[in-house]
């Protein structure tokens, strides 16, 4: 029984130990938007996240964009994310600043906006 | 290896499902109803084995729980592949993933003893043996439930 009750602790604990490593949703992020520019380095779309890998001012962002659907529903098209591309994003960073993560609300390739997050400012 | 991964992400269901809306989701959300139902009759049954309601009949018991438990394995093991298939060379290299398939493993073979030595029922078997394994039968599985809850987590 001794021996359940603390297995049952152990992974009890570690679940809500996972909590604080998320960053699926908002809660991770600082809750204000910032306005960061540079060059996709690497591109990985599709399910179940798409992260591209930015050099911004010399270093390197992990950058979370949408789902495949939220990316085709913003208007982005296969190919428009890709390496070398210059490229302007609005969203919110990690609450932990030496975390360089940003999940982005929307974006700019050139002038033209692609709104992954409607709904947010 | 790395080459056997990468032929698994360019399979046709992995193609199609790094993309899809709603079949990705189907999958997934399979993937929670074999995780419900493998675990919570499995640990309903390490319960019993423990030494939980003890006016139940075990016969009755693993009737009802073996069969809706192997089916639950199967469904999660099925759709667990074709997720992990989406992004085969990134998730290989998850310790949560590697450390869940291990107890998964383990929570199988563990299985497979007592049943095979005692049967559907595990009547034969005694309360020392039942609740070795049910510990660590327990253990297995809701420590790789929880591993893989993390691989959403660890994975960039």
């Amino acid at each position: 029984m001794k021996t359940l009750a603390f297995t049952l602790a152990l992974v009890l604990g570690l679940a809500l130990h996972g909590g604080a490593l998320a960053h699926h949703g908002w809660a991770w992020t600082t809750g204000k938007n910032v306005d960061l520019a540079g060059v996709i380095k690497k591109v990985s779309l599709g399910n179940p996240h798409g992260i591209l890998h930015v050099e911004i001012e010399g270093e390197d962002w992990t950058v979370e964009v949408g789902q495949p659907w939220r990316n085709e529903r913003a208007g982005l098209k296969d190919g428009n994310l890709a390496e070398g591309v210059k490229i302007r994003m609005i969203g919110e960073p990690s609450a932990d600043p030496a975390e360089k993560r940003l999940k982005v609300e929307r974006l700019f390739l050139g002038d033209k906006e692609y709104i992954l997050y409607p709904d947010r400012d | 290896m790395e080459h056997l991964l990468a032929m698994l992400e360019a399979t046709a269901p992995a193609q199609y499902l790094r993309t899809s809306r709603w079949v990705y989701a189907g999958v997934s959300g399979g993937h929670v109803l074999g995780i419900a139902l493998l675990v919570g009759s499995v640990v309903s049954l390490n319960l019993r084995l423990l030494g939980f309601w003890p006016a139940t009949p075990l016969q009755a018991l693993t009737r009802v729980i073996v069969p809706v438990a192997v089916v639950g394995l199967a469904l999660a093991v099925v759709t667990g592949a074709l997720l992990f298939s989406v992004r085969a060379t990134e998730y290989a290299q998850v310790t949560f993933l590697q450390v869940k398939v291990l107890l998964v493993a383990l929570g199988v073979l563990s299985a497979v003893l007592i049943h095979r030595t005692y049967g559907l029922t595990l009547e034969g078997a005694s309360q020392e043996r039942r609740s070795w394994h049910a510990v660590i039968s327990i253990a297995c599985w809701l420590g790789a439930l929880v591993c893989g809850r993390l691989i959403a987590f660890a994975v960039d």
